[in-house]
Protein backbone atom coordinates (compact mmCIF):
# COMPACT_ATOMS: atom_id res chain seq x y z
CA UNK A 1 0.00 0.00 0.00
CA UNK A 2 1.73 3.19 -1.45
CA UNK A 3 2.03 6.12 1.36
CA UNK A 4 0.87 4.92 4.48
CA UNK A 5 -2.39 3.75 6.28
CA UNK A 6 -4.47 5.53 3.89
CA UNK A 7 -6.01 5.11 0.60
CA UNK A 8 -3.32 4.32 -1.87
CA UNK A 9 -5.34 6.32 -4.84
CA UNK A 10 -4.92 9.07 -1.76
CA UNK A 11 -1.29 9.63 -1.91
CA UNK A 12 -1.40 8.85 -5.95
CA UNK A 13 -3.62 11.66 -6.37
CA UNK A 14 -1.46 13.99 -4.02
CA UNK A 15 2.17 13.19 -5.52
CA UNK A 16 0.42 14.05 -8.89
CA UNK A 17 -1.41 17.50 -7.44
CA UNK A 18 2.36 18.31 -5.73
CA UNK A 19 4.46 17.06 -8.80
CA UNK A 20 2.27 18.83 -11.10
CA UNK A 21 2.29 22.34 -9.68
CA UNK A 22 5.84 22.33 -9.15
CA UNK A 23 6.28 21.64 -12.97
CA UNK A 24 4.31 24.91 -13.10
CA UNK A 25 6.79 26.73 -10.74
CA UNK A 26 9.36 25.96 -13.02
CA UNK A 27 7.58 26.34 -16.66
CA UNK A 28 5.37 29.16 -16.66
CA UNK A 29 5.97 31.96 -18.59
CA UNK A 30 4.41 34.33 -16.25
CA UNK A 31 6.07 35.05 -12.51
CA UNK A 32 2.96 35.58 -11.08
CA UNK A 33 1.89 32.29 -12.70
CA UNK A 34 4.79 30.53 -11.15
CA UNK A 35 3.97 32.28 -7.79
CA UNK A 36 0.29 31.22 -7.99
CA UNK A 37 1.46 27.29 -9.01
CA UNK A 38 4.01 27.52 -6.02
CA UNK A 39 1.54 28.47 -3.33
CA UNK A 40 -0.71 25.26 -4.71
CA UNK A 41 2.55 23.07 -4.49
CA UNK A 42 2.81 24.17 -0.54
CA UNK A 43 -0.66 23.45 0.05
CA UNK A 44 0.05 19.99 -1.24
CA UNK A 45 2.76 19.30 0.81
CA UNK A 46 1.10 20.65 3.88
CA UNK A 47 -1.84 17.38 3.39
CA UNK A 48 1.71 15.25 2.80
CA UNK A 49 2.92 16.15 6.03
CA UNK A 50 -1.17 15.36 7.63
CA UNK A 51 -1.04 12.11 6.34
CA UNK A 52 2.18 11.12 7.69
CA UNK A 53 1.02 12.23 11.20
CA UNK A 54 3.35 15.37 11.19
CA UNK A 55 -0.02 17.80 12.13
CA UNK A 56 2.03 20.56 13.41
CA UNK A 57 4.92 20.46 10.76
CA UNK A 58 1.33 21.05 8.38
CA UNK A 59 -0.05 24.31 10.21
CA UNK A 60 3.13 25.67 10.45
CA UNK A 61 4.02 24.28 6.74
CA UNK A 62 0.86 26.54 6.17
CA UNK A 63 1.05 29.30 8.12
CA UNK A 64 5.09 29.79 6.99
CA UNK A 65 4.95 28.55 3.45
CA UNK A 66 1.66 29.51 2.51
CA UNK A 67 1.07 32.64 4.43
CA UNK A 68 4.37 34.39 4.91
CA UNK A 69 6.72 33.67 2.08
CA UNK A 70 4.35 33.73 -0.65
CA UNK A 71 3.55 37.27 0.23
CA UNK A 72 7.11 37.95 0.62
CA UNK A 73 7.71 36.49 -2.85
CA UNK A 74 4.59 37.91 -4.40
CA UNK A 75 5.71 41.67 -3.04
CA UNK A 76 9.32 40.76 -4.41
CA UNK A 77 7.50 40.11 -7.57
CA UNK A 78 5.22 43.30 -7.63
CA UNK A 79 8.26 45.66 -6.43
CA UNK A 80 10.40 44.55 -9.35
CA UNK A 81 8.24 44.85 -12.47
CA UNK A 82 6.98 41.76 -13.97
CA UNK A 83 9.60 40.39 -17.03
CA UNK A 84 7.18 37.77 -18.94
CA UNK A 85 10.72 36.26 -19.44
CA UNK A 86 9.68 34.13 -23.06
CA UNK A 87 10.26 30.98 -23.48
CA UNK A 88 13.75 31.79 -24.74
CA UNK A 89 14.78 32.42 -21.34
CA UNK A 90 13.14 28.70 -20.74
CA UNK A 91 14.45 26.26 -23.15
CA UNK A 92 18.07 28.15 -23.42
CA UNK A 93 21.27 27.27 -23.71
CA UNK A 94 21.35 26.22 -19.74
CA UNK A 95 19.14 23.37 -20.31
CA UNK A 96 21.21 21.63 -22.20
CA UNK A 97 23.22 21.66 -19.62
CA UNK A 98 20.18 21.40 -16.66
CA UNK A 99 18.00 18.70 -18.16
CA UNK A 100 21.22 16.18 -18.27
CA UNK A 101 22.34 17.15 -14.63
CA UNK A 102 18.44 16.59 -12.87
CA UNK A 103 18.07 13.76 -14.57
CA UNK A 104 21.08 11.88 -13.19
CA UNK A 105 20.31 13.60 -10.02
CA UNK A 106 17.12 11.50 -9.96
CA UNK A 107 18.85 8.74 -10.75
CA UNK A 108 21.70 8.59 -8.29
CA UNK A 109 19.53 10.05 -5.29
CA UNK A 110 16.86 6.74 -6.40
CA UNK A 111 19.51 4.04 -6.37
CA UNK A 112 21.02 5.59 -3.22
CA UNK A 113 17.55 5.47 -1.80
CA UNK A 114 17.41 1.68 -2.66
CA UNK A 115 20.29 0.18 -2.24
CA UNK A 116 20.85 2.36 1.36
CA UNK A 117 20.36 0.50 4.39
CA UNK A 118 17.60 2.82 5.78
CA UNK A 119 17.18 0.44 8.96
CA UNK A 120 14.13 -1.61 10.34
CA UNK A 121 11.02 0.14 8.81
CA UNK A 122 6.96 -0.37 10.11
CA UNK A 123 4.29 0.21 8.37
CA UNK A 124 2.77 1.66 11.45
CA UNK A 125 3.04 5.49 11.81
CA UNK A 126 5.25 6.92 14.60
CA UNK A 127 5.40 10.49 14.53
CA UNK A 128 4.74 11.46 17.79
CA UNK A 129 1.75 13.57 18.58
CA UNK A 130 2.33 17.72 19.18
CA UNK A 131 3.04 16.84 22.74
CA UNK A 132 5.44 14.84 22.09
CA UNK A 133 6.99 17.21 19.73
CA UNK A 134 7.13 20.24 22.06
CA UNK A 135 8.47 17.94 24.78
CA UNK A 136 11.84 17.15 22.56
CA UNK A 137 11.67 20.25 21.72
CA UNK A 138 12.06 22.07 24.46
CA UNK A 139 14.25 19.57 26.63
CA UNK A 140 16.78 18.09 24.26
CA UNK A 141 16.80 20.66 21.32
CA UNK A 142 16.65 24.13 23.36
CA UNK A 143 19.84 25.43 22.71
CA UNK A 144 19.44 24.99 18.66
CA UNK A 145 15.72 26.54 19.18
CA UNK A 146 16.88 29.55 21.02
CA UNK A 147 19.48 29.99 17.72
CA UNK A 148 17.07 30.11 15.42
CA UNK A 149 15.43 32.80 17.07
CA UNK A 150 18.88 34.69 17.00
CA UNK A 151 19.54 33.77 13.08
CA UNK A 152 15.41 34.80 12.56
CA UNK A 153 16.24 38.37 14.61
CA UNK A 154 19.18 38.44 12.55
CA UNK A 155 17.45 37.94 9.12
CA UNK A 156 14.74 40.32 9.90
CA UNK A 157 17.62 43.43 10.70
CA UNK A 158 19.40 42.65 7.62
CA UNK A 159 16.60 42.21 5.75
CA UNK A 160 15.69 46.37 6.55
CA UNK A 161 19.21 47.26 6.11
CA UNK A 162 19.25 45.55 2.55
CA UNK A 163 16.33 47.07 1.51
CA UNK A 164 15.87 50.52 2.43
CA UNK A 165 17.06 53.40 0.36
CA UNK A 166 19.71 54.86 1.24
CA UNK A 167 19.47 58.30 1.89
CA UNK A 168 21.71 60.79 0.19
CA UNK A 169 24.09 62.86 3.03
CA UNK A 170 24.20 66.29 2.54
CA UNK B 1 7.65 -2.78 -1.50
CA UNK B 2 6.96 -0.30 1.64
CA UNK B 3 5.62 3.03 2.28
CA UNK B 4 8.28 4.93 3.08
CA UNK B 5 9.81 4.35 -0.56
CA UNK B 6 6.32 5.89 -2.23
CA UNK B 7 7.36 9.10 0.10
CA UNK B 8 10.74 9.33 -0.40
CA UNK B 9 10.55 8.80 -4.22
CA UNK B 10 7.94 11.82 -4.53
CA UNK B 11 10.49 13.65 -2.33
CA UNK B 12 13.26 13.05 -5.22
CA UNK B 13 11.44 13.85 -8.09
CA UNK B 14 9.78 17.72 -6.49
CA UNK B 15 13.66 17.71 -5.46
CA UNK B 16 15.04 17.65 -8.97
CA UNK B 17 12.07 19.73 -10.35
CA UNK B 18 13.66 21.74 -7.95
CA UNK B 19 16.94 21.86 -9.01
CA UNK B 20 16.71 21.77 -12.71
CA UNK B 21 14.00 24.58 -12.12
CA UNK B 22 17.15 26.80 -10.08
CA UNK B 23 19.72 25.69 -13.16
CA UNK B 24 17.72 26.50 -16.27
CA UNK B 25 15.31 29.52 -14.96
CA UNK B 26 16.80 33.10 -15.48
CA UNK B 27 15.17 35.04 -13.37
CA UNK B 28 16.18 35.52 -9.50
CA UNK B 29 12.70 35.42 -7.86
CA UNK B 30 12.05 32.01 -9.51
CA UNK B 31 15.30 30.59 -8.83
CA UNK B 32 14.17 30.94 -4.98
CA UNK B 33 10.41 29.84 -5.63
CA UNK B 34 12.38 26.64 -6.53
CA UNK B 35 14.99 26.52 -3.79
CA UNK B 36 11.96 26.51 -1.96
CA UNK B 37 10.47 23.44 -3.61
CA UNK B 38 14.20 22.19 -3.46
CA UNK B 39 13.37 22.36 0.36
CA UNK B 40 9.91 21.40 0.53
CA UNK B 41 11.56 18.10 -0.71
CA UNK B 42 13.63 17.99 1.73
CA UNK B 43 11.43 18.42 4.25
CA UNK B 44 8.78 15.61 2.80
CA UNK B 45 11.69 13.11 2.98
CA UNK B 46 13.23 14.18 6.80
CA UNK B 47 8.91 13.36 7.82
CA UNK B 48 8.38 10.60 5.91
CA UNK B 49 11.69 9.11 7.47
CA UNK B 50 10.85 10.01 10.92
CA UNK B 51 7.04 8.35 10.68
CA UNK B 52 8.20 4.83 9.49
CA UNK B 53 11.76 4.74 10.91
CA UNK B 54 11.87 4.20 15.03
CA UNK B 55 15.11 5.11 16.25
CA UNK B 56 15.56 8.93 17.49
CA UNK B 57 11.80 9.12 17.52
CA UNK B 58 10.21 12.48 15.98
CA UNK B 59 13.76 13.98 15.98
CA UNK B 60 13.14 14.25 11.66
CA UNK B 61 9.90 15.98 12.28
CA UNK B 62 11.47 18.66 14.67
CA UNK B 63 14.38 19.15 12.26
CA UNK B 64 12.12 20.25 9.08
CA UNK B 65 10.59 22.42 11.43
CA UNK B 66 13.58 24.25 11.71
CA UNK B 67 14.52 23.92 8.19
CA UNK B 68 11.55 25.67 7.80
CA UNK B 69 12.63 28.64 9.98
CA UNK B 70 15.47 28.80 8.62
CA UNK B 71 14.10 29.06 5.09
CA UNK B 72 11.70 31.64 5.81
CA UNK B 73 15.23 33.61 6.98
CA UNK B 74 16.64 32.56 3.94
CA UNK B 75 13.64 34.11 1.62
CA UNK B 76 13.68 37.08 3.62
CA UNK B 77 17.39 38.25 3.43
CA UNK B 78 17.33 36.72 -0.10
CA UNK B 79 14.50 39.16 -1.44
CA UNK B 80 16.02 42.39 0.04
CA UNK B 81 18.99 41.78 -1.82
CA UNK B 82 17.37 41.10 -5.03
CA UNK B 83 15.48 44.37 -4.14
CA UNK B 84 18.18 46.28 -3.70
CA UNK B 85 20.64 45.15 -6.51
CA UNK B 86 17.23 45.89 -8.65
CA UNK B 87 17.16 49.75 -7.72
CA UNK B 88 20.80 49.80 -8.93
CA UNK B 89 20.70 47.67 -12.03
CA UNK B 90 17.04 47.78 -12.99
CA UNK B 91 17.30 43.92 -13.68
CA UNK B 92 16.52 40.10 -12.10
CA UNK B 93 17.69 38.27 -14.54
CA UNK B 94 20.83 36.31 -14.04
CA UNK B 95 22.59 37.01 -16.86
CA UNK B 96 22.42 40.69 -16.70
CA UNK B 97 24.07 40.33 -13.37
CA UNK B 98 27.20 41.04 -14.81
CA UNK B 99 29.18 43.92 -12.85
CA UNK B 100 32.02 41.63 -11.37
CA UNK B 101 32.93 40.31 -15.26
CA UNK B 102 36.50 41.52 -15.82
Amino acid sequence: MPGGDFHPWLFVILAAWILVCGLGVVAFKKIMYSAASMVACFLGVAFAYALLNAPLVAIVQILVYVGAISIVIIFAIMLTEVQDGGYELFFNRQAVFAAPLAVTAAAVLMVVMVTSDIGPIGDTALNPSVRGISLLLFNGYVFPFELVSLVLVAAMIGAIVLARKVEEKS
Amino acid sequence: MNALYWWLTLAVLLFCIGAYGVLVRRNVIVVVMCLELMLNAVNIALVAISNFRGGALGAGTLFSLFIITLAAAEVTVGLAIVIANYRNRRTVQTDQYDKLKG
